[in-house]
């Protein structure tokens, strides 16, 4: 009985070790020393990329290689940091995946690319530039920078990210705000849904369109903005707003232009097709 | 004094009489001073076409037919009886010119819905849905080539450029409509810049790999 076990055993981790090495996965660990404010790019076809803030100076990149279909292609000069995952003839969505870790001073300026990995950047203050194409997009606890995120049709999510000057183009991807404010916001999508929650800070200009998409944003009572919507579809707000004097002339569609407080931030809710409301958040 | 209360007292400014309280307010706001100087012109204008030959009965019906869609007349006396003692009047050319007073008040004094409320803020619809035609351009084909090695990425790539097409579509047709529409104009930089991304990405992903 022990002899079958002991043998049964051997064969599980003789298993294992035959499928490890046939899915051939490699691991590069590469660091590069950098000097104040490094501009960090990472071109990944296949695969997701997580990014966090590391240590001042240093950049660590860890990945793990599918196959041999793939391989990395890496430059640096003084104070830019390039990473491309390169496909080799015969790789496919499945031999040519790369999973990046990859940490970088907290200042640095960043560049993501993955076609169909999600893409998770978190704790930075330089600024951000992300492409996706049908996976997810994270940005957490970011702030001070530009954050320029492009999807087709991905989701993306930013939460907590603040001070900055955020620009998001999607096509089909649902694009969640969640605390996020700064001087401009800008939220450009054809049929995701854009949804919103938090106060618009202070003094700034959120602009979000959608072709079909619907548009939701979730606000405080103590929020202080000049708000306008306007959609053919449904259109509703759960505050009274003051009116507003308006020189623009509206013509078609449902519409609402009003002020809540000192209407210190511009938001601006447009949408061709999709239902807007403004809802107050409770408590 | 804010708006809404000097657009009550814009017959009686127009005729000449304000106080220093109206005066600041039109100094101060320029919406308020915007309309003022609009109907002014108006005036100007049209005094000086009392001059030209008397106009058509057609430009009459039209400024009767357009007045009365407009709400600010009634069907009522027969129109035949009183025309021509007024046509042959030295004050006819007033009849244009508050028929365009009228028209334009009318227009700027029009406002969307009430903040706050959840209702049709116009009633007739202007902005035009989106011809359900799928359809992409021959740049858009040429962009959609450089991935024919790729069919699943292509057919995606296309969906997306015919969504982003009917999107420029609705933009222009909501501009066609309303061509100072400041608001349509920048759902059609959207549109643009939709397109403008599926290309950036189509092209750099494919000469990338």
């Amino acid at each position: 009985m022990n002899g079958v076990s002991w043998a049964s055993k051997a064969v599980t981790v003789l298993a294992f070790t035959g499928l490890a090495l046939g899915a051939g996965e490699i691991r590069k660990d590469l660091q590069f020393k950098v000097g104040k404010r490094p501009m960090v790019s990472i071109n990944n076809p296949y695969g997701p990329v997580v990014v966090k803030a590391g240590v001042p100076h240093r950049v660590v990149v860890t990945a793990i290689l599918h196959s041999d279909k793939v391989e990395l292609d890496q430059s640096s000069s003084r104070n830019r940091v390039d990473v491309i995952s390169h496909l080799l003839p015969g790789a496919d969505q499945i031999t040519g995946v790369v999973e990046y870790q990859v940490e970088v001073p907290p200042e640095a300026d960043l560049t993501v690319h993955s076609e169909n990995g999600p893409i998770h950047i978190e704790k930075l203050q330089g600024d951000i530039a992300t492409e996706g194409g049908d996976s997810s997009i994270e940005v957490l606890d970011c702030a001070n920078g530009h954050v320029h995120v492009k999807t087709l049709n991905g989701p993306v999510n930013l939460s907590n990210v603040r001070h900055g000057h955020i620009e998001i183009v999607s096509m089909g991807g649902d694009v969640l705000l969640s605390g996020v404010d700064g001087p401009w916001v800008n939220v450009n999508s054809n049929s995701g849904k854009i949804q919103y929650a938090g106060d618009f800070g202070d003094e700034g200009e959120y602009d979000f369109t959608s072709h079909t998409g619907d548009i939701e944003a979730v606000t405080p009572a103590y929020t202080s903005i000049d708000v306008f919507a306007r959609s053919n579809g449904k259109v509703e707000s759960d505050f009274s707003l003051a009116p507003k004097h308006t020189p623009i002339i509206v013509r078609g569609g449902n519409a609402f232009h009003g002020t809540l407080n000192k209407a210190t931030s511009s938001v601006k809710l447009f949408s061709f097709s999709g239902k807007i409301h403004l809802k107050k958040r409770q408590n | 004094m804010n708006c809404l209360e000097f657009e009550r007292i814009l017959p009686e400014f127009l005729e000449g009489g304000h106080t220093q309280d109206q005066q600041a307010h039109l100094n101060s706001c320029p919406a308020c001073s915007n309309l003022l100087a609009d109907l002014n012109d108006i005036s100007v204008q049209a005094k000086a076409l009392a001059d030209f030959a008397e106009p058509s009965p057609v430009v009459w019906n039209a400024i009767e037919a357009q007045l009365r869609r407009e709400g600010l007349i009634r069907r009522s006396a027969p129109r035949q009886a009183a025309l021509p003692w007024f046509r042959r009047s030295k004050m006819a050319w007033l009849l244009p010119v508050a028929a365009a007073l009228a028209i334009v008040v009318g227009i700027k004094l029009y406002r969307p819905v009430g903040a706050g409320e959840n209702q049709q803020a116009v009633k007739h619809i202007v902005l035009t849905p989106g011809e359900d035609v799928k359809v992409v351009s021959s740049e858009d084909q040429q962009v959609l080539d450089t991935m024919a090695r790729r069919p699943a990425r292509q057919a995606r790539y296309r969906a997306d450029m015919q969504d982003a097409n009917a999107f420029i579509r609705d933009a222009q047709a909501t501009l066609k409509n309303n061509p100072g529409d400041i608001y349509a104009q920048q759902m059609l930089i959207n549109a643009y810049e939709q397109k403008q991304m599926l290309y950036d990405l189509a092209v750099n992903r494919s000469s990338g790999q």
